[in-house]
């Protein structure tokens, strides 16, 4: 009889740990959002969390009736979350949701906790980013909100700008932000979200960022307009460069009279001076047209004897006389003229 | 003779008294909603604010899972939000002489409910309760030991005044919502 019982023990607990082991594996809680107040989704798991298929059934504290979810929402066959139109949702009243399920024979069932809608209400992100011009440096950006209560919102504005490595986020009562001064060499980003105000709830759903809007120099223009001005410094001014170097190449190739100018010819003189080399074979005097009486007065005419004069040798010394074998030393200017006879006729003048 | 005359009076008197119309309001607030939005915005928000806080620094593990049968619960009804709010603050003026509960957290909470019925210019139905809005306005600054709930165990007039609270300050945002452009 013990054998028995020891086996009925474990299969015993096993049993009574079952549906908590199911329910392990599935949802942990129902996450109710609204959505602008137009739209609600209470969602449960995912289809790689949940097992089997759940159905939502809810109501509100002390009104309604309980409700089956009559929009349920799917993801590859499994049930994951319900819908609720606008007409579905109360705010300020408690609502409850619960989760029921079957597995393997055995119901599972998930009671959330008592929720506040109004706690949970998501408004839309705003739009219509606008950013003016104000006097002294200052910009003013505003917004228009999807939600139809704007006075029970409050929003959050940050920014940045391209010198900035992070965001600066500030709070704002109303929609409107002032920037107090502001960099004209710089270009600003601005994103702005919305959450209900603690007047109107009690909840820490931020809306999504709203679609930015950016002030100054626009970095995209400036990236395009740093881009044409390196194509043209790098690209076009040496290419027109080149072209117009080649022209004048060209230009000085094929046109003499600019070659003329840029590289001038080195005077040559020797035309002037074929008539005195060619037709007066050399004769300056007669290309020249030196008159001929001129020609002739400038020759001589007396002829005029050299006169020689030589030391003669003294006796002590024993230099050879000379006699007519030898020959008086003479420059070569010295003129080979007739001989003469002097007073000393011991010398000899000979040629 | 005279018996039967005593018995009529005795019997139509009652029958005024079940006949007199209960909902009447005593506030006169009702219209001026703009007065109304300006005093809650910039007082009476920020004193709900810091009595939530100071509910939820408390232990309230006694409170979550018990549903106490012999509490009131107020609702806040649609097109009567000043109505339900001067319930929910007259109502609230009851717990400031529960000893359970900390002083501190008593009067904090007294603020809350003579700051309502003040915005809202409502009397509530006892004329008692209203001896503890003068005592708290008049002592606002009296040194109160603080922590002291902490110490205190939690207890069923804690959880109710919890719910008051809750209740009292959900029913404020609906009304400023209604208010609110």
């Amino acid at each position: 009889m013990a054998v028995p019982a020891a086996f009925l023990a474990p299969v015993l607990l096993l049993c009574g740990l079952g549906p908590r082991l199911a329910a392990a594996h599935g949802p942990t809680g129902v996450e109710c959002v609204l959505f602008n107040e137009e739209y609600m989704t209470c969602l449960w798991g995912s289809r790689e969390t949940l097992t089997t298929n759940y159905s939502l059934y809810y109501w509100y504290e002390n009104r309604s009736p309980v409700v089956e979810c009559k929009r349920y929402l799917w993801d590859r066959g499994v049930s994951i979350g319900c819908h609720f139109n606008q007409s579905e949702i109360v705010q300020f009243q408690p609502f409850h949701v619960l989760l029921n399920a079957s597995l393997n024979g055995q119901a599972l069932e998930i009671r959330s906790k008592r929720m506040e809608l109004q706690d949970l209400v998501k408004p839309g992100a705003p739009v219509n980013l606008t950013i003016r011009n104000m006097s002294s440096n200052q910009l003013q950006l505003t917004w228009s909100s999807p939600y139809p209560k704007a006075q029970c919102l409050e929003h959050a504005v940050k920014y940045k700008s391209n010198k900035d490595t992070s965001w600066i986020e500030h709070g704002v009562k109303g929609d409107i932000f002032s920037f107090p001064s502001v960099d004209y060499e710089k270009y600003y980003t601005f994103y702005v979200r919305s959450k209900i105000n603690s007047y109107c709830g009690s909840t820490q759903l931020w809306s999504e960022w709203s679609v930015p809007v950016v002030w100054g120099r626009n970095t995209t223009s400036l990236a395009e307009e740093q881009l044409q001005w390196f194509w043209i410094h790098t690209v076009l001014v040496p290419i027109a460069s080149c072209l117009l170097l080649l022209v004048l190449v060209v230009l000085l190739v094929r046109m003499e009279r600019v070659w003329v100018i840029l590289m001038p010819r080195i005077p040559n003189p020797s035309k002037n001076f074929d008539e005195l080399f060619i037709t007066h074979n050399g004769n300056f005097q007669e290309w020249a047209g030196v008159p001929k009486d001129m020609l002739e007065s400038f020759k001589p005419n007396y002829s005029e004897s050299i006169c020689y004069v030589s030391e003669l040798p003294s006796r002590e010394s024993h230099d050879p006389q000379w006699d007519g074998s030898n020959r008086p030393p003479g420059g070569p200017g010295a003129p080979a003229g007739p001989r003469e006879h002097s007073p000393y006729q011991n010398n000899y003048v000979g040629v | 003779m005279s018996h039967a005359f005593f018995r009529s009076i005795f019997r139509v008197l009652p029958l005024l008294l079940v006949l007199s119309p209960v909902n009447s309001s005593s506030c006169t607030m009702g219209n001026k909603t703009a007065e109304i939005r300006v005093k809650y915005e910039n007082i009476l928000s920020h004193d709900i604010d810091e009595l939530v806080n100071m509910s939820a620094e408390y232990r309230d593990r006694c409170c979550k899972n018990k549903k106490h049968e012999h509490s009131k619960v107020f609702f806040c009804n649609d097109t009567q939000e000043i109505e339900s709010l001067q319930s929910m603050a007259c109502n609230m003026l009851k717990f400031f002489n529960k000893q359970k509960i900390s002083k501190e957290f008593r009067w904090k909470a007294a603020l809350v409910s003579c700051g309502t019925l003040q915005v809202l210019q409502c009397k509530c139905e006892r004329h008692k309760k209203e001896k503890v809005c003068t005592q708290v306005n008049t002592h606002n600054n009296e040194d109160r030991e603080t922590g002291e709930q902490s110490k205190k165990k939690c207890n069923h007039e804690f959880c109710e005044l919890k719910e008051n609270i809750s209740s009292l300050r959900s029913c404020w945002n609906k009304f400023e919502k209604i208010i609110s452009r």
